[in-house]
């Protein structure tokens, strides 16, 4: 503080403007900054006490989500609370999400309020939604499964969302049902960017420990570092199918269990088929061989129209995937005004029964 | 197979006739084996392109108005970091010598350097740093960047940097200023760098290795200026890979697309600026994994400076730099080094940091003596990376200096000294190159 002399001039020097020299010049104590204790807050002047935290809503790889009540206003939030690792400060996967979220406003993704750092905590604030799709599906469905209506809505919704991801040039890395969240006016929205990175164009390597397995791309479980924008249409696609039988399509328990599965239906995949394939790291030439089936055995409640759809999002080349862009095009969703009208019907119907019964009164995360 | 079981090699005595035969086998077989999987990994590379071209086709006007939107909303503000009370331009080079040499030692990503210079400048247009913590905050910078764009295992740990550090700052304070940096930057991270602006510029055009190291170079150079640091990268990336191409020799593409519009203003004086690059990066780039362009650019200098002494009887290093008019051709426009410049040695006035530090003191001591062999004080116990710049002290004999008591104030009164006025912007550009 004794270096503040010159600190009126002309540089508007607010006390909350200096770097945090103080506590820094304190902090050889062991005993640890005092100033650090103070809730350091972003931009509004909210602090932890400002949200009554309710009940845990799920438990994440390295959070846990709370539902949480603004005291101010009323208005309900799902925070999303990060343990801080003293030794290596914010986790990697918190800087990603958090400064990633902020840069994708959009009405298919769930909206990041603020974030809100403790002595050994940070604590995410997010727009608040009653359920993630998978407890939706266990809850609302016939056995898991969605009505064809809800699930056009609903992958509408999904691919809004991818596609303005890829175009603001991120990848998810970890759509899955648990990471979509539904709320009560039957709006679905992405969540959980933990895994999310942004790329480059053209787009560098990763990692291939990406993904959920059951809704990881062929590509990557064959080793490929190189994936793209696909990897995100590949889970999609498992989503999709997944809605309409109310069971997940690929449950593997493997990498390699994983494969097998996916070729025992969509076919083993040759040099012939995918060019190039047995140069991939985890390719094995003595993959059993299996023929393409039917998806619409697997799927039987879809139309035809989509099962075209549900087809070019589960290409096993990543290169024939389609695009999120293009999939928004797809005429299966030519009649989605139409649906929607419906489900906005129904949506209100059920609000003036008091939901009737259908949706468990807690909701939840 | 008998045969193999037979004749396994001893591996305490192994006379070669013996196994001659197994082992040429073996060599053919690892040597096929070598070759297979050569093949194996240049055919993923051409798929994996195949697959960037693809998503490239798709989404490159989306992404790249994206990025453009970004860097807009992620500048640096210079007219801030001007007035910074303690910190001043000329420490910054120190700062990102180390920095560079850090990044290197960590083998981060290219863009991590970048970002992490950007997260450090638009701290400084935002707070008040103390020059103790200059160095501090840089570090946290660096760590930003690189858990944001790097693999996990390549993220240096709070541990390693404090080495680096030479244990100047506590591993609290580290996880400190890294909230804190990210706290006054809002969390907003994705700052698009020079070099994905120069992928994106170069995605049309066959691969070029020596075109893209050169840019790059130029690129880092440019970092070390004031007069670059709020500027736009995607203005900066398309000017410095023009003027790579001028360098090297290589046709300007004639196409009308971003990539090829440049600011000839920005190439000027990106050109200007070529003439004593840091020794580190100078270094970085001279090696073969950077085909060499450091050594290139300097050949390409010394015989811009041989042309225009033969070409004119009288050398005109006395005209100043920018009066010279831009005559369309780049090469010739590539200002000599004047003698005015060369003249103020491109010392190593003061280290950026930690002025009350016993390390300081005793460098001081050092300068006053004029026995400068260490480089920047910080380093002086020999356990950072950062071998030191070679450091011309002949400056150190002006009378700033010999005036001088007190370490504290001593890179400030130096700083008054050779840049006596508000820091206008070209006077402060061109006094900052002599600092370098």
């Amino acid at each position: 503080m004794e270096h503040f002399r010159d600190s009126a001039a002309p540089l508007k020097i607010a006390s909350n403007l200096v770097s945090p020299g103080h506590f820094l010049f304190h902090s050889k104590k062991p005993s640890g900054p005092p100033a650090s204790k103070v809730p350091q807050k972003m931009d509004k002047s909210q602090q932890p006490s400002s949200f009554q935290q309710l009940e845990k809503l799920g438990e994440g790889t390295y959070a846990t989500v709370f539902k949480g009540r603004n005291r101010q206003t009323g208005e309900m939030v799902a925070l999303k609370e990060i343990h801080l690792d003293s030794e290596e400060g914010t986790p990697s996967t918190a800087i990603r999400e958090i400064s990633l979220m902020k840069e994708l406003k959009h009405e298919s993704i769930v909206s990041l309020y603020d974030v809100i750092h403790t002595e050994n905590k940070l604590m995410l604030v997010f727009e608040f939604m009653d359920r993630d799709l998978k407890r939706y599906m266990d809850t609302r469905g016939d056995r898991g499964q969605l009505d064809p209506a809800t699930v056009k809505s609903f992958m509408h919704q999904l691919l809004k969302g991818i596609a303005f991801c890829h175009d603001n040039r991120v990848l998810h890395r970890d759509l899955k049902p648990q990471n979509l969240l539904i709320n009560k006016k039957g709006q679905l929205k992405l969540g959980d960017f933990g895994l999310a990175r942004a790329f480059g164009i053209p787009v560098n390597t990763f990692s291939n420990e990406v993904v959920t397995l059951w809704y990881r791309a062929p590509d990557v479980l064959l080793g490929s570092r190189t994936y793209n924008t696909s990897i995100d249409i590949w889970s999609a696609g498992c989503i999709m199918a997944e809605m309409y039988t109310g069971r997940p399509l690929f449950p593997g328990t493997t990498n390699e269990d994983q494969l097998i599965k996916i070729f025992r239906l969509m076919g083993t995949p040759s040099e012939r088929t995918w060019p190039g394939i047995s140069q991939l790291p985890e390719y094995k030439s003595d993959f059993q061989i299996y023929a393409t089936q039917d998806l619409s055995l697997i799927v039987p409640q879809m139309d035809a129209i989509g099962m075209d759809l549900l087809n070019r999002m589960l290409q096993l080349r990543p290169e024939m995937r389609i695009s999120a862009n293009e999939a928004l095009q797809h005429p299966w969703f030519h009649d989605l005004p139409q649906i929607q009208a419906k489900l906005q019907q129904q949506h209100q119907q059920q609000q003036m029964a008091g939901y009737g019964g259908m949706i468990p009164p807690q909701p939840a995360y | 197979m008998d045969y193999h079981r037979n004749y396994r090699p001893c591996p305490t005595f192994f006379v070669e006739e013996d196994y001659g035969m197994e082992s040429r086998i073996r060599q053919e077989r690892q040597a096929k084996q070598e070759h297979d999987k050569q093949m194996a990994r240049e055919r993923q590379y051409v798929m994996a392109d195949e697959l960037s071209n693809l998503t490239s086709e798709q989404l490159r006007d989306d992404v790249l108005s994206h990025m453009l939107e970004m860097d807009n909303q992620t500048l640096p503000d210079v007219e801030s970091i001007d007035i910074q009370t303690e910190i001043q331009w000329f420490m910054r080079p120190y700062l990102l010598d180390f920095l560079i040499e850090a990044h290197t030692a960590f083998q981060l990503l290219p863009s991590t350097l970048f970002l992490a210079i950007n997260l450090l400048d638009r701290y400084c247009s935002k707070r008040v740093v103390y020059k103790r913590h200059y160095q501090l905050v840089g570090c946290a910078a660096l760590l930003i960047a690189a858990k944001y764009n790097d693999k996990k295992d390549r993220v240096p740990t709070i541990k390693e940097l404090k080495s680096m550090c030479c244990s100047l700052y506590d591993d609290d304070m580290f996880t400190q200023m890294e909230w804190h940096v990210l706290q006054t930057l809002g969390w907003s991270i994705g700052h698009p760098t020079v070099d994905a602006f120069l992928q994106h510029a170069v995605l049309d055009d066959a691969y070029d290795p020596e075109v893209e190291h050169m840019a790059l170079y130029i690129l880092e150079i440019a970092l070390f200026h004031r007069d670059f640091v709020a500027k736009l990268s995607s203005e900066l990336a398309r000017a410095a890979l023009a003027l790579s191409r001028c360098i090297l020799n290589r046709p300007q593409p004639r196409h009308t697309h971003w990539s090829s519009q440049y600011d000839s203003m920005t190439l000027v004086a990106l050109s200007q600026q070529l003439h004593q690059p840091s020794t580190v990066v100078a270094r970085k780039y001279a090696s073969a994994h950077y085909s060499r362009v450091s050594k290139v650019m300097e050949h390409f200098l010394n015989r811009q400076a041989s042309l225009a002494t033969y070409a004119r009887c009288t050398p005109p290093v006395e005209t100043p730099i920018e009066s010279k008019p831009y005559n369309g051709e780049i090469g010739l426009a590539t200002p000599q080094k004047s003698q005015q410049l060369t003249a103020i040695p491109h010392g190593y006035l003061t280290p950026p940091i930690t002025p009350d530090n016993e390390a300081l003191v005793h460098a001081h001591a050092q300068m006053a003596n004029h026995d400068m062999t260490r480089g920047i004080p910080t380093v002086h116990h020999g356990c950072s990376p950062s071998p030191a710049p070679s450091a011309e002290m002949q400056y150190m004999n002006s009378e700033a200096y010999q005036q001088q008591q007190e370490a504290m104030y001593m890179a400030q009164q130096a700083a008054l000294q050779q840049f006596p006025m508000a820091p206008t912007h070209m006077g402060m550009g061109q006094t900052y190159q002599g600092g370098m």
